[in-house]
């Protein structure tokens, strides 16, 4: 008895725990899907604003591998602004899996009660070209005087004018990064079939020697068998191959689904550089 | 003779599946062990990032603050302290995980300390080199948080792998330890607050 309500606790602590877990997954706003690189949480930009500024990001994630996300948010969700910045690139992979080269722009409107704040975060790759240094002063050159004026779109332009050719001139190609084979995996069904092959060949050859014992003289019996059994296996061995080798195709960037959009965020890491201001 | 054939076969089978998974299990610690050992040099590295730091933020601000002597060379000995300890990742305990985070805490407090008393310094709030320096360290404790809270991940996930049965056996019999975790200090660790 004591036993069963003991476990019965555990099964409760264990379920708020998880719904705690949960809870605070869920804060980070979740990665968009269909993935999109201006990202108006906030409702700060017309249709039209985000769409120019779409078309401008994607272009230049085509062309140079490099990932900008624009996310605005109504509130930090009780983050540190640099933390959810960090939170939002790292979760969400902004930029790809080989270069890291992604930026998180990170636009708390502000309102009546709370100061607005805004976060450049830098990926790894990028943290060369966009030091915490320079984007401390384009959030204050370009981003902050207009921000006080009430508009965002002009400010994040500026922004983006000064950072990608920046951007560019770090990290300027147009390899996406492609997912690692699963070798592993691969090598052990090989050894699996290689095992196989053995144990076959081990039967075929047994029973010859059983055949030669009884005295019966079957040599194409056992041809036969040997030879079937070695085919059988290397086809098996053939057929794991190109399992493994076909399984690479799911790391690299997902979708890609409709004509000329963005194609996917590439699994980027973020180290926590940036550089962030309010007003 | 069949019937002992097939008992040949089947515990053959069955050692070479206790041999697989035997490998397969130690060459996963293996990896991860690596990995734990990966993030940890990602840990000092932006560890010694701040450091480097320093001399330029201390010479910075000597020229602006001269009367601020006590507070600056509190910086450069906790620097200096700071940068002798290192832990070799091959051997990470816990005892030296303490004494890293600890020399690195107070030199942590040092900074703060002196990015306290800037605020009495307007020119030197001004100084355009100074504001670069300002956010430079900004970001490295940025970088340190992040890098810790990867560490501790890794070690954790490590941690996890070899002491759930049956691998714990696999990691007893080749010695894989339980990594330490950075714990959350009471003030020394406190990041030095820097406001724009």
């Amino acid at each position: 008895m004591k036993f069963r309500l003991e476990s019965k606790i555990r099964l409760y602590l264990a379920l708020l725990l998880f719904f705690v877990a949960g809870v605070s997954f869920a804060q980070v706003p979740q990665r968009p899907n269909p993935p999109r690189l201006v990202n108006d949480f906030a409702g700060i930009f017309t249709g039209a604003q985000v769409m120019e500024m779409e078309g401008v990001l994607d272009a230049f994630a085509d062309s140079t591998s490099n990932q900008i996300a624009v996310v605005t948010v109504p509130q930090l969700y009780g983050y540190d602004k640099a933390q959810l910045a960090y939170e939002i690139g790292e979760k969400w992979g902004v930029g790809q899996d080989k270069f890291d080269n992604g930026i998180v722009i990170l636009v708390k409107p502000k309102t009546g009660s709370s100061k607005g704040e805004v976060f450049i975060a830098t990926g790894y790759g990028l943290e060369g070209a966009v030091t915490d240094a320079l984007a401390r002063k384009v959030i204050e050159r370009q981003m902050i005087p207009h921000f006080r004026e009430n508009d965002y779109y002009s400010g994040v332009k500026a922004a983006l004018n000064v950072l990608l050719p920046v951007i560019s001139g770090e990290i300027s190609t147009d390899e996406y990064s492609r997912g690692e084979e699963d070798d592993g995996l691969a090598a052990a069904l090989a050894f699996l079939f290689c095992v196989i092959i053995f144990v076959c060949v081990l039967v075929a050859l047994t029973s010859d020697k059983n055949q030669n014992i009884g005295g019966g003289n079957n040599r194409g019996g056992r041809n036969f068998t040997a030879t079937d059994a070695f085919i059988l296996g290397s086809i098996l061995g053939n057929a794991s191959g190109s399992r493994g080798r076909s399984s690479g195709g799911f790391g690299g960037g997902f979708g890609g689904g409709f004509g000329g959009g963005f194609g996917g965020f590439g699994g980027g890491s973020f180290g926590g550089g940036g550089a962030g201001g309010s007003w | 003779m069949k019937k002992g054939l097939t008992v040949l076969l089947v515990v053959g089978a069955v050692v070479l599946g206790i041999f697989f998974w035997f490998q397969s299990s130690y060459n996963k610690m293996v990896k991860m062990d690596e990995g734990v050992q990966a993030s940890w040099s990602q840990v000092e590295n932006v560890y010694q990032r701040r450091a480097d730091l320093i001399p330029n933020l201390v010479a910075t601000v000597k020229g602006y603050a001269q009367h601020e002597q006590q507070t600056l060379e509190g910086v450069i000995s906790a620097r200096s302290k700071a940068t002798q300890i290192t832990v070799d990742p091959e051997n990470l305990t816990s005892e030296e995980l303490t004494k890293y985070q600890k020399a690195q805490g107070e030199l942590g407090a040092a900074l703060g300390k002196l990015l306290a008393i800037t605020e009495n310094y307007p020119d030197l709030k001004a100084n355009e080199n100074f504001l670069a320096l300002q956010s430079q360290l900004e970001g490295t404790e940025n970088r340190i948080a992040v890098e810790r809270n990867k560490y501790n991940e890794s070690a954790r996930n490590y941690n996890t792998t070899i002491r759930q049965f049956p691998k714990n056996i696999v990691a007893g019999m080749f010695g894989f330890e339980k990594k330490p975790y950075f714990e959350a200090q009471e003030g020394a660790e406190v990041a030095p607050k820097v406001e724009f």
